[in-house]
């Protein structure tokens, strides 16, 4: 399933077309972004969704399972949702120490995916669901089927075009169907009601306070949020001759959901992790390796491991 | 290259992600999670209407009134109002939280009584007129 290796190609099109799920892409773009993925999971788990363990102390008559929790025989949750935690972020510390090693990425990486599912199941099984972590969860799923990936690769394949062409799509879905549930649920009218303005009331920060007396700001962002989700979001899926536009679009979504956090402290972050996917982060990792093949051809000898031929400092590639 | 196993697997597995991603965008609710609507701030508020805000209250067995954060029930606000109905057809519930609380914070008095209070503030063209009022949506006293 991993593909064979394809030719080298540039990594720029003879003209901007879309993306094609299985255009051949960097395997080193997956090898980093898995890295980062899994790490980012004991962050997400300890810090930014660390309340979703507050739910093991919950009594069960608060909990509303969800259709996948009465569908599938999940157990109510209790005290063994501290024990999901903790098995949670040691295996996703053993995935990014299997990606950095090039070792068994189907293995672990779908055992973080089975078992972060399971953590968000508890998450929004007690009255309110977030859909800002959709594309983080498909990038655990679909990014172990690539198979091995090294950070030094410098192949293309069909299954790592796949993988990240369906975290692309998660990423643009999160916006565009956003904007698609708006008009489902708040009616054409959506970007002329005062949706904005309530989340600055219940959610306001220093600097979007004062915004508060002049409401045209915050229509006016209505209809800007209304136009990016929905007509600039799909740009992304665009592979641009010039890659800058990539670039411009990814730091766009970036900035603005920092904007948004400094508004009203939501931010989605799973989701910006999985923006870095539409980034050229093989190049993070060959450059690394490249400077590091450098200095070890400079004389460090004991640079290279004598039995694999890899580099003592591998695991700090990225 | 893939093989045509490999790519008949992929098609499948992208053609049934996108079809329930749509399926739940326009016809779905938040119980098809993950394939729910993306829903968050969906709904349009009222330019001239009301803005609710949750919060829990709770007396302590010491006769302390306490305004609850979520880390010492393990149910955030937004979880609050999500059950906020259920809360008002069968106010007993209210004791999960009190036992969530016990559990979470074993060193702090119980909670001895617990409501979910609503804030009101009143908007006039989208702006906040300084008019809030409240009302107390659930309300449970320990037997």
């Amino acid at each position: 399933m991993a593909g064979a290796v394809t030719t080298l190609t540039t990594d720029r099109p003879a003209r901007p077309g879309l993306r094609w799920p299985y255009s051949p892409a960097p395997l080193g773009r997956i090898a980093v972004l898995r890295v980062v993925v899994y790490l980012f999971v004991p962050v997400d788990v300890l810090l930014t969704t660390a309340w979703v363990a507050g739910h093991a102390a919950v009594p069960g008559e608060l909990y509303v399972p969800l259709r996948i929790g009465r569908l599938l025989p999940l157990p109510t949750p209790g005290p063994w949702v501290e024990v999901l935690q903790v098995v949670l972020v040691l295996a996703a510390l053993v995935a990014a120490l299997a990606a950095v090693r090039d070792r068994h990425p189907r293995l672990t990486g779908w055992l973080v995916a089975v078992l972060y599912l399971e953590w968000m199941v508890v998450a929004m099984s007690y009255g309110k669901v977030d859909h800002d972590r959709f594309a983080f969860l498909v990038a655990l799923f679909v990014l172990p089927s690539v198979g091995r990936a090294s950070l030094r690769s410098r192949d293309r394949t069909e299954a790592a075009g796949w993988a990240l062409s369906m975290i692309a799509l998660a990423v643009v879905a999160t916006y565009t169907l956003a904007a698609v549930a708006k008009i489902r649920f708040g009616g054409w009218g959506w970007v002329d009601g005062a949706t904005l303005t309530r989340a600055v009331v219940r959610r306001n920060t220093p600097l979007s306070e004062p915004l508060l007396e002049v409401p045209v700001v915050l229509r006016g962002a209505a209809y800007a949020l209304m136009l990016l989700e929905l007509f600039v979001a799909p740009l992304l899926l665009v592979a641009w001759r010039d890659p800058r536009v990539t670039w411009g679009l990814a730091g766009l979504f970036l900035g603005f959901h920092l904007m948004t956090f400094s508004m009203v402290t939501i931010i989605f972050l799973p989701h910006c992790v999985a923006l870095l996917a539409f980034l050229p982060l093989e190049k993070l990792a060959v450059a690394r390796w490249a400077g590091r093949r450098r200095k070890a051809a400079g004389g460090a000898r004991g640079a290279l491991n004598a039995n694999t031929g890899h580099p003592a400092g591998e695991r700090h590639a990225c | 290259m893939l093989t045509a196993t490999g790519r008949r697997v992929r098609s499948a597995v992208t053609v049934t992600i996108v079809v329930l991603t749509l399926l739940g965008t326009f016809v779905g609710d938040d119980d098809d999670f993950p394939f729910g609507p993306f829903k968050m701030y969906a709904g349009r508020d009222d330019p001239n209407g009301l803005v609710p805000d949750t919060r829990v209250e709770a007396v302590d067995s010491s006769g302390r009134l306490r305004v609850v954060d979520e880390s010492s029930t393990g149910l955030r606000r937004a979880e609050i109002e999500g059950q906020a109905e259920r809360f008002r057809a069968q106010p007993e519930l209210l004791a999960a939280l009190a036992t969530a609380h016990a559990r979470l914070r074993p060193d702090e008095p119980r909670f001895v009584e617990i409501r979910v209070v609503e804030s009101l503030f009143r908007l006039q063209d989208s702006r906040p007129t300084g008019e809030q009022r409240e009302q107390v949506l659930a309300r449970w006293q320990a037997p």
